[in-house]
Protein backbone atom coordinates (compact mmCIF):
# COMPACT_ATOMS: atom_id res chain seq x y z
CA UNK A 1 0.00 0.00 0.00
CA UNK A 2 1.57 3.28 -1.04
CA UNK A 3 -0.22 5.58 1.40
CA UNK A 4 -0.30 4.74 5.11
CA UNK A 5 -3.81 4.65 6.64
CA UNK A 6 -4.79 7.62 8.75
CA UNK A 7 -6.34 7.44 12.22
CA UNK A 8 -10.14 7.69 11.97
CA UNK A 9 -10.18 10.16 14.85
CA UNK A 10 -7.18 12.48 14.47
CA UNK A 11 -5.52 12.04 11.05
CA UNK A 12 -2.24 10.72 12.53
CA UNK A 13 -0.80 7.59 10.94
CA UNK A 14 -2.84 4.62 12.10
CA UNK A 15 -1.04 1.72 13.71
CA UNK A 16 -4.00 -0.08 15.30
CA UNK A 17 -6.48 -1.70 12.93
CA UNK A 18 -9.75 -3.08 14.22
CA UNK A 19 -12.56 -4.95 12.53
CA UNK A 20 -15.93 -5.56 14.07
CA UNK A 21 -18.78 -7.63 12.71
CA UNK A 22 -22.25 -6.51 13.73
CA UNK A 23 -25.29 -8.20 12.17
CA UNK A 24 -23.11 -9.47 9.36
CA UNK A 25 -21.77 -5.99 8.54
CA UNK A 26 -18.03 -5.45 8.87
CA UNK A 27 -16.86 -2.14 10.29
CA UNK A 28 -13.16 -1.27 10.14
CA UNK A 29 -11.58 1.33 12.35
CA UNK A 30 -8.02 2.55 12.08
CA UNK A 31 -6.51 4.35 15.04
CA UNK A 32 -3.18 5.88 15.96
CA UNK A 33 -1.42 4.66 19.10
CA UNK A 34 -2.59 7.62 21.21
CA UNK A 35 -6.28 7.47 20.22
CA UNK A 36 -6.35 3.69 20.66
CA UNK A 37 -5.06 4.07 24.23
CA UNK A 38 -7.25 7.05 25.04
CA UNK A 39 -10.51 5.68 23.69
CA UNK A 40 -9.90 2.11 24.74
CA UNK A 41 -9.58 0.22 21.50
CA UNK A 42 -12.18 -2.31 22.51
CA UNK A 43 -14.78 0.28 23.45
CA UNK A 44 -17.76 -0.12 21.11
CA UNK A 45 -18.24 3.65 21.34
CA UNK A 46 -15.09 4.09 19.29
CA UNK A 47 -16.74 2.21 16.48
CA UNK A 48 -19.83 4.32 16.73
CA UNK A 49 -17.84 7.53 16.81
CA UNK A 50 -15.74 6.49 13.85
CA UNK A 51 -18.90 5.44 12.06
CA UNK A 52 -20.51 8.80 12.71
CA UNK A 53 -17.40 10.61 11.50
CA UNK A 54 -17.11 8.65 8.30
CA UNK A 55 -20.80 8.86 7.39
CA UNK A 56 -21.07 12.52 8.33
CA UNK A 57 -18.05 13.62 6.29
CA UNK A 58 -19.66 13.96 2.84
CA UNK A 59 -20.81 17.49 2.05
CA UNK A 60 -24.50 18.25 2.48
CA UNK A 61 -26.56 17.89 -0.67
CA UNK A 62 -29.56 19.92 0.48
CA UNK A 63 -29.56 23.21 2.37
CA UNK A 64 -32.68 25.05 3.49
CA UNK A 65 -32.49 28.57 1.98
CA UNK A 66 -34.52 29.94 4.89
CA UNK A 67 -32.55 28.67 7.88
CA UNK A 68 -29.37 26.97 6.62
CA UNK A 69 -30.35 23.54 7.92
CA UNK A 70 -28.86 20.65 5.91
CA UNK A 71 -29.81 17.05 5.18
CA UNK A 72 -26.86 16.03 7.36
CA UNK A 73 -28.26 18.04 10.29
CA UNK A 74 -31.54 16.19 9.80
CA UNK A 75 -29.84 12.81 9.83
CA UNK A 76 -28.07 13.75 13.07
CA UNK A 77 -31.03 15.27 14.92
CA UNK A 78 -34.14 13.69 13.46
CA UNK A 79 -35.81 17.12 13.67
CA UNK A 80 -36.12 19.88 11.06
CA UNK A 81 -34.78 23.42 11.24
CA UNK A 82 -37.80 25.54 10.29
CA UNK A 83 -41.20 25.24 8.58
CA UNK A 84 -39.61 25.89 5.16
CA UNK A 85 -37.41 22.79 5.61
CA UNK A 86 -40.51 20.75 4.82
CA UNK A 87 -40.28 22.00 1.25
CA UNK A 88 -36.51 21.74 0.96
CA UNK A 89 -36.39 18.16 2.23
CA UNK A 90 -39.72 17.11 0.72
CA UNK A 91 -38.30 14.14 -1.18
CA UNK A 92 -36.23 12.85 1.74
CA UNK A 93 -39.20 13.22 4.07
CA UNK A 94 -41.73 11.64 1.72
CA UNK A 95 -40.27 8.17 2.22
CA UNK A 96 -40.01 8.65 5.96
CA UNK A 97 -43.60 9.87 6.25
CA UNK A 98 -44.87 6.80 4.43
CA UNK A 99 -43.12 4.72 7.09
CA UNK A 100 -44.16 6.56 10.27
CA UNK A 101 -47.50 8.05 9.25
CA UNK A 102 -50.88 6.79 8.11
CA UNK A 103 -51.03 8.55 4.75
CA UNK A 104 -48.62 11.09 3.29
CA UNK A 105 -51.16 13.93 3.09
CA UNK A 106 -53.15 15.98 5.58
CA UNK A 107 -56.90 15.54 5.99
CA UNK A 108 -57.50 17.43 9.25
CA UNK A 109 -58.18 20.97 10.42
CA UNK A 110 -56.85 24.18 8.97
CA UNK A 111 -55.69 27.18 11.00
CA UNK A 112 -58.39 29.72 11.85
CA UNK A 113 -56.45 32.37 9.94
CA UNK A 114 -55.87 30.22 6.83
CA UNK A 115 -56.66 31.63 3.40
CA UNK A 116 -60.22 31.06 2.15
CA UNK A 117 -58.85 29.46 -1.02
CA UNK A 118 -56.93 26.88 1.04
CA UNK A 119 -60.07 26.08 2.96
CA UNK A 120 -62.11 25.66 -0.22
CA UNK A 121 -59.49 23.35 -1.70
CA UNK A 122 -59.49 21.20 1.38
CA UNK A 123 -63.27 21.07 1.49
CA UNK A 124 -63.22 20.06 -2.18
CA UNK A 125 -60.86 17.15 -1.41
CA UNK A 126 -63.06 16.06 1.47
CA UNK A 127 -66.26 16.34 -0.53
CA UNK A 128 -64.78 14.26 -3.38
CA UNK A 129 -63.71 11.58 -0.93
CA UNK A 130 -67.11 11.59 0.75
CA UNK A 131 -68.85 11.33 -2.60
CA UNK A 132 -66.81 8.28 -3.59
CA UNK A 133 -67.69 6.70 -0.28
CA UNK A 134 -71.37 7.52 -0.73
CA UNK A 135 -71.35 5.92 -4.19
CA UNK A 136 -69.64 2.77 -2.89
CA UNK A 137 -72.18 2.66 -0.08
CA UNK A 138 -74.98 3.17 -2.64
CA UNK A 139 -76.20 6.29 -0.81
CA UNK A 140 -77.09 8.12 -4.01
CA UNK A 141 -78.99 10.88 -2.26
CA UNK A 142 -75.86 11.91 -0.34
CA UNK A 143 -73.74 11.49 -3.47
CA UNK A 144 -75.98 13.87 -5.41
CA UNK A 145 -75.82 16.44 -2.63
CA UNK A 146 -72.03 16.21 -2.58
CA UNK A 147 -71.84 16.45 -6.38
CA UNK A 148 -73.73 19.76 -6.21
CA UNK A 149 -71.46 21.02 -3.42
CA UNK A 150 -68.38 20.08 -5.47
CA UNK A 151 -69.70 21.99 -8.47
CA UNK A 152 -70.26 25.11 -6.32
CA UNK A 153 -66.77 24.92 -4.79
CA UNK A 154 -65.16 24.40 -8.19
CA UNK A 155 -66.90 27.46 -9.50
CA UNK A 156 -65.85 29.51 -6.45
CA UNK A 157 -62.25 28.40 -6.93
CA UNK A 158 -62.34 29.24 -10.64
CA UNK A 159 -63.47 32.79 -9.94
CA UNK A 160 -61.24 33.48 -6.92
CA UNK B 1 -43.41 33.21 41.35
CA UNK B 2 -46.39 31.04 41.03
CA UNK B 3 -45.33 27.40 41.42
CA UNK B 4 -46.36 27.71 45.06
CA UNK B 5 -49.75 29.05 43.95
CA UNK B 6 -50.09 26.17 41.53
CA UNK B 7 -49.40 23.70 44.32
CA UNK B 8 -51.77 25.40 46.73
CA UNK B 9 -54.69 25.77 44.30
CA UNK B 10 -57.37 23.11 44.19
CA UNK B 11 -57.72 21.61 40.75
CA UNK B 12 -59.49 18.76 39.00
CA UNK B 13 -56.74 16.21 39.25
CA UNK B 14 -55.88 16.62 42.93
CA UNK B 15 -59.25 17.56 44.39
CA UNK B 16 -62.68 16.15 43.70
CA UNK B 17 -63.83 18.90 41.39
CA UNK B 18 -64.39 17.00 38.16
CA UNK B 19 -65.96 13.63 37.65
CA UNK B 20 -63.50 11.07 38.99
CA UNK B 21 -63.66 7.72 37.36
CA UNK B 22 -62.51 4.18 37.86
CA UNK B 23 -59.82 3.08 35.37
CA UNK B 24 -59.38 6.34 33.39
CA UNK B 25 -57.58 8.92 35.54
CA UNK B 26 -57.44 11.67 32.97
CA UNK B 27 -57.86 12.59 29.32
CA UNK B 28 -55.31 14.75 27.55
CA UNK B 29 -55.18 16.52 24.19
CA UNK B 30 -51.98 17.98 22.83
CA UNK B 31 -51.62 20.09 19.70
CA UNK B 32 -48.22 20.99 18.21
CA UNK B 33 -48.16 24.36 16.44
CA UNK B 34 -45.46 26.63 15.01
CA UNK B 35 -45.13 30.19 13.81
CA UNK B 36 -44.48 30.83 10.16
CA UNK B 37 -41.05 32.15 9.17
CA UNK B 38 -39.15 31.33 12.35
CA UNK B 39 -36.84 28.37 12.98
CA UNK B 40 -38.02 25.61 15.29
CA UNK B 41 -36.72 26.08 18.88
CA UNK B 42 -34.06 23.36 18.57
CA UNK B 43 -32.44 25.20 15.64
CA UNK B 44 -33.24 28.82 16.59
CA UNK B 45 -30.61 31.21 17.95
CA UNK B 46 -31.14 32.71 21.39
CA UNK B 47 -32.57 36.06 20.13
CA UNK B 48 -34.98 34.15 17.84
CA UNK B 49 -36.12 31.99 20.73
CA UNK B 50 -36.77 35.14 22.70
CA UNK B 51 -38.81 36.54 19.84
CA UNK B 52 -40.81 33.29 19.66
CA UNK B 53 -41.45 33.39 23.42
CA UNK B 54 -42.52 37.05 23.34
CA UNK B 55 -44.93 36.53 20.43
CA UNK B 56 -46.46 33.35 21.79
CA UNK B 57 -46.75 34.37 25.44
CA UNK B 58 -48.21 37.72 24.36
CA UNK B 59 -50.86 36.04 22.19
CA UNK B 60 -51.72 33.55 24.92
CA UNK B 61 -52.07 36.15 27.66
CA UNK B 62 -54.60 38.02 25.53
CA UNK B 63 -56.97 35.02 25.41
CA UNK B 64 -59.91 34.94 27.87
CA UNK B 65 -59.03 31.32 28.75
CA UNK B 66 -55.70 32.55 30.13
CA UNK B 67 -56.99 35.44 32.18
CA UNK B 68 -54.89 35.63 35.35
CA UNK B 69 -52.87 32.68 34.05
CA UNK B 70 -49.58 31.55 35.54
CA UNK B 71 -46.73 32.48 33.22
CA UNK B 72 -43.64 30.52 34.17
CA UNK B 73 -40.27 30.95 32.50
CA UNK B 74 -37.89 28.03 32.98
CA UNK B 75 -34.89 30.34 33.37
CA UNK B 76 -36.49 31.88 36.45
CA UNK B 77 -37.30 28.61 38.22
CA UNK B 78 -35.15 26.47 40.48
CA UNK B 79 -34.67 22.74 39.88
CA UNK B 80 -37.33 21.74 42.38
CA UNK B 81 -40.05 24.01 40.99
CA UNK B 82 -39.38 22.78 37.48
CA UNK B 83 -39.59 19.18 38.70
CA UNK B 84 -42.94 19.93 40.40
CA UNK B 85 -44.36 21.15 37.08
CA UNK B 86 -43.09 18.01 35.33
CA UNK B 87 -44.61 15.76 38.00
CA UNK B 88 -47.96 17.52 37.48
CA UNK B 89 -47.64 17.02 33.71
CA UNK B 90 -47.95 20.78 33.24
CA UNK B 91 -44.62 20.88 31.39
CA UNK B 92 -42.48 18.16 29.80
CA UNK B 93 -39.05 17.04 30.99
CA UNK B 94 -37.60 18.50 27.77
CA UNK B 95 -39.05 21.94 28.43
CA UNK B 96 -37.83 21.86 32.05
CA UNK B 97 -34.32 20.88 30.94
CA UNK B 98 -33.85 23.95 28.70
CA UNK B 99 -33.43 27.59 29.64
CA UNK B 100 -35.51 29.32 26.99
CA UNK B 101 -38.80 27.52 27.52
CA UNK B 102 -41.88 29.02 29.10
CA UNK B 103 -45.34 27.78 29.98
CA UNK B 104 -48.64 29.59 30.27
CA UNK B 105 -50.93 27.70 32.61
CA UNK B 106 -54.61 28.53 33.02
CA UNK B 107 -55.86 29.38 36.49
CA UNK B 108 -57.73 26.07 36.82
CA UNK B 109 -54.67 24.16 35.49
CA UNK B 110 -56.68 22.37 32.79
CA UNK B 111 -54.89 24.20 29.95
CA UNK B 112 -51.17 24.68 29.70
CA UNK B 113 -49.27 25.85 26.66
CA UNK B 114 -45.56 25.15 26.43
CA UNK B 115 -43.55 27.66 24.44
CA UNK B 116 -40.17 26.80 22.89
CA UNK B 117 -40.33 23.10 23.55
CA UNK B 118 -39.64 20.98 20.45
CA UNK B 119 -42.21 23.14 18.66
CA UNK B 120 -43.00 26.81 19.20
CA UNK B 121 -46.31 25.95 20.81
CA UNK B 122 -47.55 22.83 22.51
CA UNK B 123 -51.17 23.30 23.53
CA UNK B 124 -52.29 20.88 26.23
CA UNK B 125 -55.71 20.36 27.76
CA UNK B 126 -56.27 17.87 30.58
CA UNK B 127 -59.51 16.80 32.22
CA UNK B 128 -59.92 14.37 35.10
CA UNK B 129 -61.67 11.15 34.09
CA UNK B 130 -62.65 10.12 30.56
CA UNK B 131 -63.87 13.14 28.59
CA UNK B 132 -62.44 12.89 25.12
CA UNK B 133 -64.98 15.12 23.38
CA UNK B 134 -65.05 17.82 26.04
CA UNK B 135 -61.26 17.95 26.23
CA UNK B 136 -60.97 18.09 22.45
CA UNK B 137 -63.54 20.85 22.27
CA UNK B 138 -61.50 23.10 24.59
CA UNK B 139 -58.30 22.42 22.64
CA UNK B 140 -60.07 23.18 19.36
CA UNK B 141 -61.30 26.53 20.67
CA UNK B 142 -57.83 27.44 21.93
CA UNK B 143 -56.32 26.45 18.59
CA UNK B 144 -58.80 28.62 16.70
CA UNK B 145 -58.21 31.56 19.01
CA UNK B 146 -54.43 31.27 18.58
CA UNK B 147 -54.71 30.75 14.83
CA UNK B 148 -56.67 34.00 14.71
CA UNK B 149 -53.91 36.04 16.35
CA UNK B 150 -50.73 34.21 15.21
CA UNK B 151 -49.66 33.20 11.72
CA UNK B 152 -49.24 29.45 12.06
CA UNK B 153 -47.00 27.35 9.80
CA UNK B 154 -49.35 25.28 7.65
CA UNK B 155 -49.26 23.59 4.28
CA UNK B 156 -52.30 22.38 2.36
CA UNK B 157 -50.62 19.06 1.66
CA UNK B 158 -48.92 18.40 5.01
CA UNK B 159 -51.12 20.27 7.46
CA UNK B 160 -49.54 21.89 10.51
CA UNK B 161 -45.75 21.86 10.09
CA UNK B 162 -43.76 20.59 13.07
CA UNK B 163 -40.11 20.06 13.97
CA UNK B 164 -40.48 16.29 14.03
CA UNK B 165 -42.03 14.24 11.20
CA UNK B 166 -43.96 12.19 13.78
CA UNK B 167 -46.16 15.20 14.65
CA UNK B 168 -46.84 16.79 11.27
CA UNK B 169 -50.39 17.05 9.95
CA UNK B 170 -52.88 17.45 12.76
CA UNK B 171 -50.12 17.86 15.40
CA UNK B 172 -52.60 16.02 17.60
CA UNK B 173 -51.67 13.63 20.35
CA UNK B 174 -54.77 12.43 22.22
CA UNK B 175 -54.21 10.27 25.26
CA UNK B 176 -55.81 8.65 28.25
CA UNK B 177 -54.07 7.96 31.54
CA UNK B 178 -55.38 4.58 32.60
CA UNK B 179 -55.02 2.58 35.79
CA UNK B 180 -54.79 -1.12 34.92
CA UNK B 181 -54.03 -3.16 38.06
CA UNK B 182 -56.37 -5.97 36.96
CA UNK B 183 -54.63 -6.55 33.64
CA UNK B 184 -51.20 -6.23 35.33
CA UNK B 185 -52.02 -8.68 38.13
CA UNK B 186 -53.48 -11.14 35.63
CA UNK B 187 -50.28 -10.88 33.53
CA UNK B 188 -52.10 -9.64 30.41
CA UNK B 189 -50.47 -6.23 30.09
CA UNK B 190 -47.83 -7.31 27.54
CA UNK B 191 -50.50 -8.75 25.32
CA UNK B 192 -52.64 -5.61 25.57
CA UNK B 193 -49.63 -3.36 24.85
CA UNK B 194 -48.76 -5.37 21.77
CA UNK B 195 -52.30 -5.23 20.42
CA UNK B 196 -52.40 -1.45 20.93
CA UNK B 197 -48.98 -0.98 19.29
CA UNK B 198 -50.02 -3.00 16.29
CA UNK B 199 -53.02 -0.78 15.77
CA UNK B 200 -51.07 2.48 15.87
CA UNK B 201 -51.34 3.38 19.56
CA UNK B 202 -48.43 3.96 21.95
CA UNK B 203 -48.38 2.72 25.55
CA UNK B 204 -46.14 4.58 27.96
CA UNK B 205 -45.52 4.89 31.70
CA UNK B 206 -46.86 7.46 34.14
CA UNK B 207 -44.60 10.35 33.12
CA UNK B 208 -44.68 9.72 29.39
CA UNK B 209 -41.93 8.66 27.05
CA UNK B 210 -39.25 6.41 28.52
CA UNK B 211 -40.74 6.14 31.99
CA UNK B 212 -41.81 3.06 33.88
CA UNK B 213 -45.40 2.28 34.62
CA UNK B 214 -45.28 2.84 38.38
CA UNK B 215 -48.56 2.11 40.12
CA UNK B 216 -49.98 0.25 37.09
CA UNK B 217 -50.70 3.61 35.45
CA UNK B 218 -50.24 3.82 31.68
CA UNK B 219 -50.62 6.51 29.08
CA UNK B 220 -52.23 5.36 25.83
CA UNK B 221 -52.03 7.70 22.84
CA UNK B 222 -52.26 7.85 19.05
CA UNK B 223 -49.00 7.66 17.12
CA UNK B 224 -50.01 8.83 13.67
CA UNK B 225 -50.84 12.47 13.05
CA UNK B 226 -50.87 12.68 9.25
CA UNK B 227 -53.43 11.28 6.85
CA UNK B 228 -56.11 10.96 9.52
CA UNK B 229 -58.58 13.65 10.52
CA UNK B 230 -58.78 14.72 14.17
CA UNK B 231 -62.19 13.08 14.25
CA UNK B 232 -60.76 9.77 13.03
CA UNK B 233 -57.88 9.92 15.54
CA UNK B 234 -60.24 10.55 18.45
CA UNK B 235 -62.64 7.83 17.34
CA UNK B 236 -59.84 5.31 17.01
CA UNK B 237 -58.42 6.09 20.46
CA UNK B 238 -61.90 6.24 21.99
CA UNK B 239 -62.80 2.81 20.65
CA UNK B 240 -59.66 1.25 22.05
CA UNK B 241 -59.94 2.92 25.46
CA UNK B 242 -63.49 1.62 25.79
CA UNK B 243 -62.18 -1.82 24.91
CA UNK B 244 -59.27 -1.63 27.40
CA UNK B 245 -61.58 -0.41 30.18
CA UNK B 246 -63.89 -3.36 29.54
CA UNK B 247 -60.99 -5.82 29.60
CA UNK B 248 -59.68 -4.25 32.79
CA UNK B 249 -63.05 -4.73 34.48
CA UNK B 250 -63.25 -8.32 33.28
CA UNK B 251 -59.78 -9.00 34.69
CA UNK B 252 -60.69 -7.38 38.02
CA UNK B 253 -63.92 -9.32 38.40
CA UNK B 254 -62.22 -12.57 37.50
CA UNK B 255 -59.43 -11.93 40.02
CA UNK B 256 -61.85 -11.01 42.78
CA UNK B 257 -63.93 -14.10 42.08
CA UNK B 258 -61.07 -16.55 41.75
CA UNK B 259 -58.98 -15.25 44.61
CA UNK B 260 -61.84 -14.57 47.02
CA UNK B 261 -60.45 -13.65 50.42
CA UNK B 262 -56.89 -13.44 49.04
CA UNK B 263 -57.95 -10.55 46.82
CA UNK B 264 -59.15 -8.42 49.73
CA UNK B 265 -56.18 -9.59 51.80
CA UNK B 266 -53.73 -8.28 49.21
CA UNK B 267 -55.39 -4.86 49.10
CA UNK B 268 -55.80 -4.73 52.91
CA UNK B 269 -52.10 -5.43 53.39
CA UNK B 270 -51.26 -2.44 51.21
CA UNK B 271 -53.48 -0.20 53.33
CA UNK B 272 -51.88 -1.61 56.49
CA UNK B 273 -48.39 -1.04 55.17
CA UNK B 274 -49.12 2.49 53.97
CA UNK B 275 -50.67 3.29 57.36
CA UNK B 276 -47.68 2.13 59.35
CA UNK B 277 -44.58 2.55 57.15
CA UNK B 278 -41.96 4.98 58.42
CA UNK B 279 -39.94 5.07 55.20
CA UNK B 280 -41.72 4.87 51.86
CA UNK B 281 -40.05 5.06 48.45
CA UNK B 282 -41.87 6.69 45.60
CA UNK B 283 -42.43 3.51 43.57
CA UNK B 284 -43.45 1.55 46.68
CA UNK B 285 -46.03 4.21 47.49
CA UNK B 286 -47.33 4.25 43.90
CA UNK B 287 -47.73 0.50 43.79
CA UNK B 288 -49.62 0.33 47.07
CA UNK B 289 -51.75 3.38 46.32
CA UNK B 290 -52.67 1.55 43.12
CA UNK B 291 -54.12 -1.21 45.34
CA UNK B 292 -56.14 1.35 47.31
CA UNK B 293 -57.51 2.85 44.11
CA UNK B 294 -58.52 -0.63 43.01
CA UNK B 295 -60.19 -1.16 46.40
CA UNK B 296 -62.22 2.05 45.94
CA UNK B 297 -63.27 1.01 42.41
CA UNK B 298 -64.32 -2.45 43.61
CA UNK B 299 -66.39 -1.23 46.55
CA UNK B 300 -63.90 -2.56 49.15
CA UNK B 301 -63.38 1.06 50.26
CA UNK B 302 -65.90 3.92 49.92
CA UNK B 303 -65.73 5.36 46.40
CA UNK B 304 -65.52 8.93 47.65
CA UNK B 305 -62.04 8.15 49.02
CA UNK B 306 -60.65 7.64 45.53
CA UNK B 307 -59.80 11.29 44.91
CA UNK B 308 -57.60 11.29 48.02
CA UNK B 309 -55.69 8.30 46.63
CA UNK B 310 -55.25 10.14 43.32
CA UNK B 311 -53.96 13.18 45.13
CA UNK B 312 -51.43 11.10 47.08
CA UNK B 313 -50.20 9.54 43.82
CA UNK B 314 -49.41 13.02 42.50
CA UNK B 315 -48.17 14.55 45.74
CA UNK B 316 -46.08 11.52 46.70
CA UNK B 317 -43.64 12.22 43.86
CA UNK B 318 -40.16 13.40 44.93
CA UNK B 319 -40.33 17.09 43.99
CA UNK B 320 -43.83 17.45 45.45
CA UNK B 321 -42.70 15.94 48.76
CA UNK B 322 -39.84 18.43 48.97
CA UNK B 323 -41.95 21.38 47.91
CA UNK B 324 -44.49 20.53 50.61
CA UNK B 325 -41.71 20.20 53.17
CA UNK B 326 -40.33 23.53 51.98
CA UNK B 327 -36.79 22.20 51.84
CA UNK B 328 -34.39 20.01 49.91
CA UNK B 329 -34.40 16.49 51.30
CA UNK B 330 -32.08 13.56 50.60
CA UNK B 331 -33.58 10.27 49.53
CA UNK B 332 -34.09 9.00 53.11
CA UNK B 333 -35.55 12.32 54.12
CA UNK B 334 -38.03 12.17 51.25
CA UNK B 335 -39.02 8.60 52.09
CA UNK B 336 -39.56 9.58 55.73
CA UNK B 337 -41.58 12.64 54.80
CA UNK B 338 -43.64 10.76 52.19
CA UNK B 339 -44.47 8.07 54.75
CA UNK B 340 -45.60 10.74 57.23
CA UNK B 341 -47.87 12.46 54.69
CA UNK B 342 -49.43 9.16 53.60
CA UNK B 343 -49.90 7.97 57.20
CA UNK B 344 -51.66 11.20 58.11
CA UNK B 345 -53.90 11.10 55.03
CA UNK B 346 -54.96 7.49 55.57
CA UNK B 347 -55.37 7.51 59.31
CA UNK B 348 -59.16 7.56 59.24
CA UNK B 349 -59.57 5.23 56.26
CA UNK B 350 -62.04 2.46 57.12
CA UNK B 351 -61.09 -1.22 56.92
CA UNK B 352 -61.71 -3.01 53.64
CA UNK B 353 -64.87 -5.00 53.02
CA UNK B 354 -65.40 -7.72 50.34
CA UNK B 355 -65.84 -6.37 46.79
CA UNK B 356 -69.26 -5.34 45.58
CA UNK B 357 -68.40 -4.52 41.96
Amino acid sequence: MSQPLKCSLCEEAATVHLSQVVHGKVTKVHLCEACAQKGGAMDPAVFQLADALTTASPAPTLICPQCGFTDIDFRKRGRLGCPSCWETFGDVLGGLLRKVQHEPSHVGRTPAGASPVGRLRRRLDDARREMEKAITGEDYEAAARLRDEIAVIEQQLATS
Amino acid sequence: MSVEDILAAENELTHLLGAQQAVVLSTRIRLARNLEGLPFPGWAKIPQRKEIADQCVGALEALPKFRRAHVVRMSELGDRDRAVLVERHLVSKELAAGKSGAAVISRDQTCSVMVNEEDHLRIQVVKAGWHLRGTWHIAEQLDDALGGSLKLAFSDRLGFLTACPTNVGTGLRASAMVHLPGLCLAGHMDKVSRALNQDGLAVRGWLGEGTEAAGNVFQISNQQTLGLSEEAILKHLGGWIKNVVEQEWNARRKLAQEEGEKFVDRLSRSLGLLRSARLLTSSEAMNMLSHLRLACDMGCLPEERRHLVDRLMIEGQPAHVQARAGQELDSDGRDRRRAAVVREALKDFPDLVPPSA
